[in-house]
């Protein structure tokens, strides 16, 4: 599946992107494959030190933050990676500017979040949501942790805070139920509900947090729904009523985050689409290198605790 | 829905400028193509058919519906865009599957070369398990062989993008001969509507722009909505009214029963229809305002209605109160 230029599209046979060939990349970390891959990403990195998302597109995003995880795990500590942090670093969601704060302070903002706080947004210049703020938080711990020798003790310090305070936003955005959607927490004054896939990444990133035992419950039970949509799919080829459908992107993600956080889930694994993000996370999540986006020492496991 | 994080209780614009750059400066082309000369129409024809539920002949309601339009899709690689967007099943958000699978073969029966269905959602991620949910995958024939997911699709740049100069579309949009807006009649709590051009949104690829497409919310919800109907000039609206959505939409309203479809190649036209019906004034949705300055027809004299005549099937949406000023007397 993997393109002659080095890198995977989200279907086989696509065009490459950044995404599934950092994901790609990630679940055969060590094999001679990812060699190719990284030349590819490599080149895909902008001046500024973002990467763009695919060969066409030519402005940085979010994907940035995988680069620099990849970068960590291979020991790659060059130029690339340290403008890959200097440029995640000096990206944060517009929502936080200071005229911003002011109208709120003022009274002519009504914000539904602490604007002091700031997260990460899919691309320069736009609001931060869930994903990209889950993604370099755990790009940012990894190199502060595995690469620290390598950056100024003023990264350090920055990547700090900004893990803090993305952190933070985090805590601050998640839904009433203690999952995550795509960063909303309510509208016009009505909650929302949050997201399996948008849930397990957020745990991702927060990873070593405390309070999170509400969160990891709701997590639970999204596996268990997950489980038992399956099942009600089986049923359903002998004429029971399907009431609701399984995502294997949900399902990928909440047995790598669950894991992460001790929670050992008995999911099924694949999708019959060959989609490329899905397959790889199904790797990483239920293969030996599940640390590959840990952030912390996972100390023991606990099997089949939702069993 | 996801418009920002903040409210604001004047302009929106006061604190997130946006560059000076005209409304009408930028005209789309296709990666470098000459663009085109847009001229407003002096009028425009729109059809409304009665539909009362989705288990009556939708194939031959369609049909008859595209006819009074004078549609010819002989020869023609056709998108149909449907409105996924979420799933809740005490809810109607999505296109009914019903009204897809019937245009699905309305467009084959006319000849079109090509008919795909295609959609990004701005929220999920995993778009076959929402049109899984919303039935599309075990009611649409081959749904998994003709569906486009728009968000994880190849992309090209196109020049003229609000003050953003350039935007990132699918290829399977850009390459389609005409594209069917195959929206639901649904009010939205920014917008005041989500008819056939907000519908839209969902051809912005979310691999470039994310989950949500924020940055439309950036640039502005109304002026995104006009931009994107310029580029995809080459359209066709047909709006699911059998069952629409009133209060507060576009996720979280309530089912409302209206029992049409509405149909037309004037897009603006067509949203400004489906607002009579829905008791909305179009002249007070900031994007049929827009849009009536270069695009399209809102002007109810300029429109000739075809079919059944909206007082015949007008019902008054709930409105949420930013937008009651607006109600149709």
């Amino acid at each position: 599946m993997q393109n002659a230029d080095g890198g995977w599209g989200y279907f086989p046979g696509k065009q490459s992107w950044l995404e599934p060939t950092a994901y790609a990349a990630l679940a055969l970390h060590g094999e001679p494959a990812v060699d190719r891959a990284w030349k590819l990403i490599e080149s895909w990195q902008l001046k500024d030190g973002g990467w763009r998302p695919a060969a066409d597109v030519q402005i940085a995003n979010w994907t940035t933050a995988l680069c620099v995880t990849i970068a960590t795990l291979r020991g790659e500590f060059g130029g690339p990676f340290q403008k890959g942090v200097e440029w995640l670093l000096g990206s944060w969601g517009v929502e936080s500017r200071l005229v911003n704060r002011m109208a709120v302070k003022m009274g002519r903002l009504e914000a539904d979040r602490d604007l002091r706080l700031k997260g990460w947004p899919w691309k320069p210049n736009t609001s931060s949501w869930v994903e990209p703020t889950a993604h370099t938080i755990v790009a940012l711990k990894q190199a502060s942790s595995n690469g620290a020798s390598k950056l100024s003790s003023k990264y350090r310090d920055e990547i700090r805070e900004r893990v803090r305070m993305g952190e933070a936003q985090l805590m601050d955005v998640r839904c009433r139920d203690g999952g995550w959607n795509y960063g909303s927490r309510a509208v016009l004054g009505g909650d929302l509900p949050s997201y399996p896939e948008t849930t397990a990444l957020a745990l991702l990133g927060l990873q070593g947090h405390a309070d999170l035992s509400r969160s990891l419950e709701r997590a639970s039970q999204m596996a268990r729904d997950q489980r038992s949509q399956m099942i009600i799919d089986q049923q359903d080829q002998q004429g029971a009523k399907k009431v609701n459908a399984p995502s294997p992107l949900a399902r990928a993600w909440l047995r790598l985050a669950l894991r992460l956080h001790g929670v050992n889930v008995d999911l099924p694994l694949g999708t019959p689409l060959r989609d490329v993000v899905v397959t790889a996370v199904d790797a990483i999540g239920a293969g030996a290198n599940y640390q590959l986006f840990g952030t912390r020492e996972v100390s023991r496991e606990k099997p089949g605790a939702i069993s | 829905m996801s418009r920002s994080q903040t409210t604001l209780k004047t302009t929106r614009r006061d604190f997130i400028p946006v560059a000076g750059a005209s409304l009408l400066a930028g005209v789309a082309g296709f990666e470098g193509a000459k663009p085109p000369v847009i001229s407003r129409p002096e009028s425009a024809a729109v059809t409304i058919i009665k539909a009362r539920t989705y288990s009556e002949d939708l194939v031959k309601r369609m049909l008859e519906g595209i006819r009074e339009c004078g549609l010819d899709v002989r020869g023609q690689k056709v998108l149909l865009k449907p409105n996924l967007v979420e799933f809740d099943p005490a809810t109607c958000i999505n296109t009914n599957v019903a009204m897809v699978a019937a245009a699905l073969e309305v467009f084959q029966t006319l000849g079109a070369s090509e008919v795909v269905i295609g959609e990004g959602p701005g929220h999920r991620r995993d778009t076959y398990a929402l049109a899984e949910m919303a039935r599309y995958r075990g009611e649409i024939a081959d749904f998994d062989g003709r569906f486009v997911d728009l968000n994880r699709d190849d992309v090209s740049p196109v020049q003229g993008f609000a003050d953003r100069g350039e935007i990132y579309l699918p290829n399977s949009a850009l390459r389609a001969d005409l594209i069917i807006s195959l929206a639901k009649m649904k009010t939205h709590h920014w917008a005041g509507a989500t008819l056939s051009m907000k519908n839209f949104f969902g051809l912005v690829p979310g691999s470039v722009y994310g989950w949500p497409k924020n940055e439309l919310h950036h640039v502005g919800i109304d002026k995104s909505i006009v931009e994107l109907s310029r580029i995809f000039r080459r359209s066709f609206a047909i709006v699911d009214g059998i069952v629409g959505m009133e209060g507060n939409g576009p996720i979280q309203g309530t089912p409302k029963q209206v029992g049409v479809m509405v149909m037309g190649s004037d897009l603006v036209a067509v949203d400004a229809t489906c607002c009579r019906i829905m008791g909305l004034n179009p002249a007070g949705l900031e994007y049929l305002r827009m849009a009536s300055e270069s695009l399209g027809v809102i002007d109810e004299k300029r429109i000739q209605q075809r079919g059944e005549s909206i007082i015949s099937v007008r019902t008054n949406f709930d409105l949420i109160k930013s937008f009651q000023q607006h109600r149709l007397s």
